[in-house]
């Protein structure tokens, strides 16, 4: 029993900074069809951000996480200004702007190790702490980054569900050139779309970070785990990824408990082969039709 | 002007040789050498590559590589370079990554950058793949690789890798010295373990996997039992399934060979939060100041050992002194010692051959491949003696009796979160016995 309740926390914990960090990616590419490879850099901007923020300057925690959120969001906002705004009307605009966000990751991740170097800080955004159910120890930790995934990924729910705003962005997704006819700023909505992306992953780095340390390479295995859940959720289904992301978190926890530790993430992968035989377009996904 | 620059080369020299602690054999042939090989010698700058990973997992390693060779350079730069040549670093990041990073990092440095030899502390992959870069370009490669990959190489095919030397022993002997630690520990009456059980976990790569079997192999022979093999991923920062087993069955003892500093401090802060009766023994990580500063209070009490280690005494003191002078109190003298002393050890060995031989030039490089099998090096981290088959360092105490023919296997344990480990065994270099860790309820 004490095993499946560690197995359980260990799942929820890894598969809400999983889902931080793949609806975002999720939601780039259910409306702009971009697949952001920026997006496991965003991460790392919203970690050192915070860190920054933190550490170097003395502010409050809470205020360094609001500042390492927005510093995603302001790079993704720049990303679209400087780059992606130039590329959407391409042909090849789906293949092209991988390359272009590849270069833009690239080119953050040089810059972070420039600055801060390659040494492994710890991330002052941590909660000590625990409580105990049976002979289970649960962190104060793990309860904050569940609490904090499930507060983001549900302002953006109801973003994307209850407000015009939302409406927009749906409606671009699903047809550009009407959405345009009705009146929707769809080059607005890219950009807002961007930025609800960045802050999504820049959170997601914040939490990942306060488990493992800063590094400037920090962001890419999660962007690797995003990537495998969007698959197998199905490529811009927003809800999809979020689920998958939880059931493939407790789901590695099991096996890593059951099997070894080391199988979790090959069997991840194991997954995608068999959804992109079987489910192209995934578990949840339609092509070019983004769900809330 | 001429006579003042050949007054301040023939003083500074000397210092070098002061310097670099050396009181050797060795030093006396490299002084003789210097008057009548100097002359022949260009002021051209002599380039010393660092494949070295400056990114990913091993960074907090690569950072204080690179460090202790600028370190190094600036010391023997001082003193007025090898024959009159100073020295430059020229780094190449291996990423943390494997062969083929590491391949060709080693290959930039010496077809872009004109390096003479290559010199690192550690990196990943095969740890056979610069072996056979140096050998192609027949230059002096020196690494502390721990790795039995390497004996095996060198001392398989000693005609094409006379020139790579591992100035350090390989991992095989951490399982023996571990054993032997343990049971000495408690045949002592110092510490006596619930049962007799081991708990392994081990991570992906080589020598994190070799010496976990080093153990796994020779267990039954000291009289323990392996209750759990687990092998994780790197990264691994969500310890629950792991420390869920561990829970299950308790074992007297826990070892992480698992080697990253940043996983070992979440490992040690996942497991206080309930934690067993258990000895814990972290590879190499725990020797890092990155593993203290994320662990913070979970890094006391800690067991580690290196057979690279800073050594207590004066040598050690008064580099690790001076790196963290340096580079702050955050740097780690273990690591950036390896490569400071390696580069120390190389210069002299070329002074005594006479000069640097540049890339291609295998007539030169063997005579300093000569100098290093004939020499000792008393440097931070204690005595580099070579095997001359396997071009390995010489382990003490598991290959000889005396501390200054070979490399002090040290166990360690932290006392405070601020301060490097204590150095517990082995004579004459422990300065604190060994306590019983706080979590262990008796």
């Amino acid at each position: 029993m004490d095993a499946i309740l560690q197995i359980v926390i260990t799942g929820l914990t890894l598969g809400s900074m999983y889902a931080l960090g793949s609806v975002g990616l999720a939601l780039t590419y259910g409306t702009m069809g971009m697949f952001n490879m920026a997006h496991g850099v965003f991460m790392t901007i919203g970690a050192y951000a915070s860190y920054t923020a933190a550490t170097v300057w003395g502010l409050p925690l809470p205020v360094a996480i609001a500042f390492g959120i927005l510093a995603g969001g302001i790079v993704g906002a720049l990303m679209h200004l400087l780059v992606v705004r130039f590329m959407l009307s391409r042909d090849d605009f789906q293949t092209t702007i991988m390359v272009a966000t590849a270069g833009v990751a690239i080119l953050f991740q040089d810059l972070i190790l420039k600055q801060f170097g390659a040494y492994p800080f710890k991330q002052p955004v941590q909660i000590e702490g625990m409580f105990r159910i049976g002979n289970t120890v649960i962190a104060y930790q793990s309860i904050a980054i569940m609490a904090m995934a499930a507060v983001l990924i549900g302002a953006m729910a109801w973003l994307l569900t209850k407000t015009r705003f939302g409406l927009a962005i749906r409606a671009t997704a699903m047809n550009q050139n009407a959405a345009k006819l009705m009146g929707v700023k769809t080059e607005l909505t890219y950009l807002q779309v961007i930025l609800i992306a960045g802050t999504l992953a820049a959170a997601a780095g914040i939490l990942i970070s306060s488990l493992a340390s800063l590094s400037p390479g920090m962001g890419t295995n999660p962007l690797i785990r995003a990537f495998v859940i969007c698959v197998v959720a199905g490529l811009g289904s927003v809800t999809g990824a979020g689920l998958t992301a939880i059931a493939l978190g407790v789901m590695e926890a099991g096996i890593g408990y059951y099997f070894g530790a080391r199988y979790g993430f090959p069997v991840m992968l194991g997954l995608v082969i068999l959804v992109l035989i079987f489910r192209p377009a995934g578990l949840f996904g339609k092509q070019g039709v983004i769900r809330a | 002007m001429t006579n003042n620059s050949e007054t301040k080369s023939v003083t500074s020299r000397r210092g070098f040789l002061k310097n670099a602690g050396l009181g050797t054999v060795g030093g006396a042939v490299a002084v003789t050498g210097l008057g009548t090989a100097a002359s022949a010698q260009s002021g051209e700058a002599v380039v010393i590559g660092g494949p070295i990973q400056m990114t990913g997992g091993g960074a907090a390693d690569g950072i204080e590589f690179k460090q202790g060779l600028e370190m190094a350079a600036e010391e023997i730069n001082a003193a007025g370079g090898i024959l009159g040549r100073p020295v430059k670093i020229a780094i190449a990041d291996t990423e943390s990554g494997g062969d083929d990073k590491i391949t060709s990092a080693g290959q930039r440095l010496i077809d872009r950058d004109g390096a003479s030899a290559l010199i690192t502390g550690y990196n990943f992959g095969s740890q056979i793949a610069l072996q056979n870069v140096a050998a192609d370009a027949s230059v002096v490669y020196m690494h502390a690789d721990t790795a039995r990959a390497h004996t095996a190489l060198v001392g398989g095919d000693p005609e094409k890798y006379w020139q790579s030397f591992m100035y350090c022993p390989s991992e095989v002997y951490y399982g023996f010295a571990y054993l032997n630690y343990i049971k000495n520990l408690e045949e002592t009456g110092q510490f006596k373990g619930v049962n007799k059980k081991i708990a392994l976990v081990t991570g992906p790569i080589q020598y994190s996997i070799n010496i976990a079997n080093s153990i796994k192999d020779e267990a039954t022979k000291y009289g323990y039992e392996i209750s759990l093999y687990e092998t994780v991923d790197a990264p691994t920062n969500e310890w629950g399934p792991t420390l869920a087993k561990i829970r299950e069955d308790e074992p007297g003892f826990i070892v992480v060979t698992h080697f990253f500093p940043g996983d070992q401090a979440q490992f040690m802060k996942q497991f206080l939060t309930n934690p067993t009766n258990s000895l814990i023994y972290l590879q190499y990580g725990a020797s890092l100041a990155a593993f203290r500063d994320i662990a913070g209070d979970a890094s006391e009490d800690v067991l580690y050992a290196t057979n690279i280690g800073v050594l207590s005494g004066e040598v050690g003191s008064d580099f690790a002194a001076r790196y963290t002078a340096k580079y702050g109190e955050k740097a780690s003298p273990n690591g950036g010692a390896q490569t400071y002393e390696a580069l120390h050890m190389y210069a002299q060995a070329a002074a005594m051959a006479g000069g640097v031989g540049e890339a291609y030039d295998d007539v030169q490089n063997k005579k300093i491949a000569d100098r290093l099998r004939g020499m000792i090096y008393r440097g931070p981290t204690g005595s580099i003696r070579f095997d001359p088959k396997t071009q390995q360092a010489y382990s003490y105490p598991v290959q000889t009796n005396d501390p200054s023919l070979g490399m002090s296997h040290i166990f360690s344990q932290i006392e405070k979160k601020e301060e490097n480990g204590k150095i517990i065994s082995p004579t004459p270099y422990s300065v604190k016995e060994f306590r019983v860790p706080s979590w262990i309820k008796m």
